[in-house]
């Protein structure tokens, strides 16, 4: 390759460079249906209420904290986790890979067809309303996550069961208890005829160093 | 019409895909030269800066045609798959990687072209990777641990770093093009004084 045709093509690269910045996001141009139209500026859409009142009556509009758990372990393909609380609040805590996204912000963010979104908040209400703005605006595999962060604290990071719980409920434990220990939580078997306290402290001496 | 024009779960038409760009792959990096493990370990010893240009060539030109593409409309970036990041473990199998390469002169690759251009170094790179992935399934109980240790999800630099897609990509042009000149100037010193020797 000659020195001149080099400096062709790195002149072409610059030029494409230098233009990209201006040219806005490559996201959702054409795309044919993949990605889902809003309207522009006003987010508009609108809902299908008996379809989304059967939907909620079937509780397909949620998952809960273990079943997303399992998809980010299983490395679930698609899978968008949405954290619709302040930038602050996910600053200091948030579901690993999730992305934060306000919820005045959704109506302009471009989720894929082939995407599964699920919404989070702190308790729940505000992914729920989140998932409704995102089926007005026509996309279909949402899902909010039910009990929101408090309870992705309380039943993937510590959760707790007691020591003398039935055989079956103990097995479905150590499932949880090993999603949990993969995301760096610390599940707990209770025992309750230990003195009050007794539990905490075995907690902590688990922890070691 | 919009790429990509096949589904991910259509396994016979992803497979047949996926065949024929190894294969454009490997043509492009024997075409390149990177058969050969003195220019992969050249790299390593600042004597020959092949890997560098073919590299970052490839990932210039890659990103600017699914920035255009995408950006026209002819390609679908949302259906691109992003491949998740998971930070220690990804860190170790980096320098396990390095450590390889530096020690074989190929890379997983390169060996197979190597291989394929009828080298035995080549050819002992492949069956020393093949080991590895069969060590490593053996393995595998006890590395699960660090296997599904620190999920990051699918980063892409743009998410990461909160900046427009365009200006990453603006930068990454600017590092390669500012690479490039860097490497041909100090490329060309020896060659010069080589020609202008008696």
């Amino acid at each position: 390759m000659t020195r001149a045709w080099r400096r062709w093509l790195a002149g072409a690269a610059a030029l494409a460079g230098a233009l990209a910045p201006l040219a806005g996001s490559p996201y959702g141009r054409g795309g044919a249906g993949a990605v889902l139209p809003v309207a522009s500026g006003s987010g508009s859409g609108s809902i299908d209420v008996a379809e989304l009142a059967r939907i909620v009556a079937d509780q397909d509009d949620h998952v809960s904290v273990v079943e997303l758990a399992r998809w980010i372990r299983a490395r679930r393909p698609g899978l968008r986790v949405v954290d619709v609380r302040t930038e602050s609040e996910f600053r200091i805590f948030h579901i690993p890979g999730a992305e934060h996204v306000a919820l005045e912000a959704l109506a302009q963010t471009r989720f894929g067809t082939d995407e599964t979104i699920v919404l989070y908040s702190e308790a729940g209400i505000h992914g729920g309303q989140a998932w409704v703005f995102l089926r007005a605006l026509g996309h279909r595999r949402v899902f909010f996550l039910r009990g929101g962060v408090r309870e992705w604290l309380d039943d993937v990071m510590s959760p707790a069961i007691a020591a003398d719980a039935p055989p079956e409920a103990l097995a479905a434990f150590a499932e949880v208890a090993e999603l949990s220990r993969w995301f760096g939580g610390t599940p707990r078997w209770i025992d309750r005829a230990a003195p009050a306290g007794e539990a905490e402290v075995r907690l902590a001496r688990r922890r070691g160093c | 019409m919009t790429a990509p024009w096949i589904d991910g779960d259509t396994s016979g038409a992803a497979l047949a895909t996926a065949a024929g760009c190894g294969v454009a792959f490997g043509a492009a990096l024997e075409r390149a030269g990177l058969g050969s493990a003195r220019k992969l370990v050249g790299q390593f010893y600042g004597s020959d800066a092949t890997v560098f240009k073919v590299m970052f060539t490839a990932i210039v030109v890659a990103m600017l045609g699914v920035f255009w593409l995408g950006w026209l409309g002819a390609l679908d970036v949302s259906r691109l798959y992003v491949p998740e990041t998971w930070l220690v473990p990804q860190a170790v199998g980096g320098l396990v990687f390095g450590a390889g390469l530096a020690l074989g002169g190929l890379c997983p690759g390169t060996s197979c072209v190597a291989a394929a251009s009828g080298r035995v170094d080549g050819l002992a790179v492949v069956l020393g990777m093949f080991a590895g992935v069969l060590a490593t399934g053996a393995l595998f109980a006890p590395l699960r641990g660090l296997y599904e240790a620190t999920p990051r999800g699918a980063l892409t630099l743009p998410a990461w770093l909160g900046v427009p897609y365009g200006a990453v990509v603006l930068a990454v042009v600017a590092v390669a093009l500012a690479g490039f000149a860097v490497v041909e100037r100090r490329g060309a010193r020896p060659r010069a004084m080589v020609e202008d020797a008696p």
